[in-house]
């Protein structure tokens, strides 16, 4: 961790959080989940000089060829280095109908095997309909909702080959869809990132996304990637007194529950 | 065992003393562009970058493409043509039904398929456990609706639902590694695997098996999820092997 990413506050030592009343350690898992919710502003904040990169190419060129993506390769560049420590893959991901000459392709770079950035020449997945990636939520829900989106914690078969948190923009021209462009995110980084601070909220915390799959946490017992089943997270998401407070209006939350926070 | 330099270990030995790191990018720039061709990500007569280009965007040496290439030339995936216009184009197997697969078939042994067999059905087997311990009941439907919408279509069509539903089943256990070895796994044997005499005919009980699998799997009975899965495939591999001995009464 560490570069201008590294988690504010709570750092080794913190026996006192660990310790304090109930109303401290809400606090504390409170300003954790608002760093992370900083964080990832942060990473969409990222993206938009990439957003409008693309944006202007298809103003430039109403339907390029995929060879013209290239073009894109030094604001990507960009992209990825901004954030070292946490994304290991950026890029355009077009829709169907945006380019001259091809219904798929992935203008995305990697750095997960070290830099230089690689473009990534996708492991295939199953089948023609599962390298059309417009049944991959990064894709659909942006092109849905007109929305960024986080997706995951997942297995990316797709791109990173790994465990990964990806964050998509919708990219549009004259109102209409033509893409997203987007970041990877390792969960390995982000574990990195945020576990010290999730050790000084108790035995039984964890970052989890809003279905309580876990992104990273201090219970052996709910590895990376479970599902915690009880309590049950999806239910009581938008449960402002529940055990989940969230990373804003992020996917993401910090799980917090009663028997380790007993009177909150 | 055999000592490393003895007489009918030549192919080992050529092995050990290749540069290892150039070895393993050969290997995996083959199995990328295979898979990049067989799914048709990369079209049918389509061109291909040139050597150096290649080389550039993945990151290897000119000389471990053109390692890749001879591979995939004797797959019959790549087509290298010389002279002005010339350089190495997309060919997309003309089809991957029985005829087309008889001459791999008939280069494996029963050995080898048993051997892969058992790896194979070890993978799947503790993928669907794990599937069935870190699933939700609504992504286990979200998979089922994607894979009726794959299309069993065409000679490919098994080996199509197949890849899909294991991949999926994969990806589900939340393992990065797991899922490689799926991946891997079934560029290794997949096409061999899921073929089957009756291709129409077999298309209907395997949606079936996948059907049951997913319903242990979204109940969270990793037990029986494995169990399934294990069946499933040994039966696949059975019919491989029969297919395999078909082959050798024929010759």
């Amino acid at each position: 961790m560490g570069g201008e990413y590294g988690v504010p506050g709570v750092g080794p030592g913190t026996g006192a959080v660990m310790n304090a009343d109930a109303a401290g350690a809400r606090a504390a898992a409170v300003a954790l989940a608002q760093s992370v919710h900083e964080v990832v502003e942060r990473l969409f904040a990222d993206l938009e000089p990439l957003r409008v990169a693309v944006e202007d190419l298809y103003v430039a060129l109403p339907r390029p060829r995929a060879a013209d993506l290239a073009q894109l390769r030094d604001v990507i560049g960009t992209t990825l280095a901004a954030a070292p420590d946490l994304v290991v893959g950026a890029g355009h991901v077009p829709a169907g109908d945006a380019l001259a000459d091809r219904t798929r392709w992935l203008e995305w770079w990697t750095v997960t095997s070290g830099p230089p950035p690689r473009r990534l020449l996708p492991d295939a997945g199953p089948s023609e309909e599962h390298l059309d990636y417009t049944r991959q939520p990064w894709f659909t829900v942006p092109a849905r909702t007109g929305a960024r989106h986080v997706t995951g914690p997942y297995v990316d078969y797709f791109c990173t080959d790994d465990y990964t948190l990806t964050l998509t923009v919708p990219v549009r021209r004259e109102g209409r869809f033509v893409g997203v462009v987007g970041s990877d995110v390792s969960v390995a980084n982000v574990e990195r990132l945020v576990l010290p601070r999730l050790r000084a909220l108790g035995p039984r915390a964890a970052l989890v996304n809003d279905r309580g799959r876990v992104v990273v946490s201090t219970s052996v017992r709910e590895a990376t990637g479970s599902i915690v089943r009880s309590p049950d997270v999806a239910a009581s998401w938008h449960d402002d007194d529940g055990p989940v407070i969230r990373c804003g209006d992020f996917p993401l939350g910090v799980l917090r529950t009663r028997e380790h926070f007993p009177g909150s | 065992m055999r000592p490393l330099g003895a007489p009918g270990a030549p192919l080992a030995r050529s092995t050990v003393f290749a540069p290892l790191d150039q070895l393993g990018r050969a290997e995996a720039v083959v199995r990328r562009l295979r898979d990049a061709i067989t799914v048709g990500l990369l079209a049918d007569g389509e061109p291909l970058p040139a050597e150096a280009d290649l080389a550039d965007l993945l990151g290897v040496a000119t000389v471990t493409i053109r390692e890749a290439l001879v591979t995939l030339r004797s797959e019959g995936l790549v087509d290298t043509r010389r002279g002005r216009g010339g350089g190495s184009f997309v060919r997309h197997p003309v089809g991957v039904g029985l005829a087309a697969q008889r001459e791999r078939l008939r280069s494996l042994t029963l050995a080898e398929i048993r051997d892969v067999g058992d790896h194979y059905t070890a993978i799947a087997g503790a993928a669907a456990r794990l599937a069935a311990e870190r699933s939700s009941p609504a992504e286990v439907e979200a998979v089922r609706d994607g894979l009726d919408g794959v299309s069993s279509a065409g000679p490919g069509g098994l080996h199509r639902v197949e890849r899909a539903f294991h991949l999926e089943v994969a990806a589900a256990t939340q393992s990065a590694r797991l899922t490689r070895s799926e991946v891997l796994l079934q560029g290794e044997i997949g096409m061999l695997l899921w073929l089957a005499p009756d291709m129409d005919g077999a298309v209907g009980p395997a949606r079936a098996a996948h059907g049951a699998i997913l319903d242990a799997v979204r109940d969270a009975d990793a037990a029986r999820a494995r169990a399934l899965t294990e069946a499933h495939v040994q039966e696949a591999v059975e019919r491989l092997a029969e297919l395999r001995l078909a082959e050798s009464d024929g010759r």
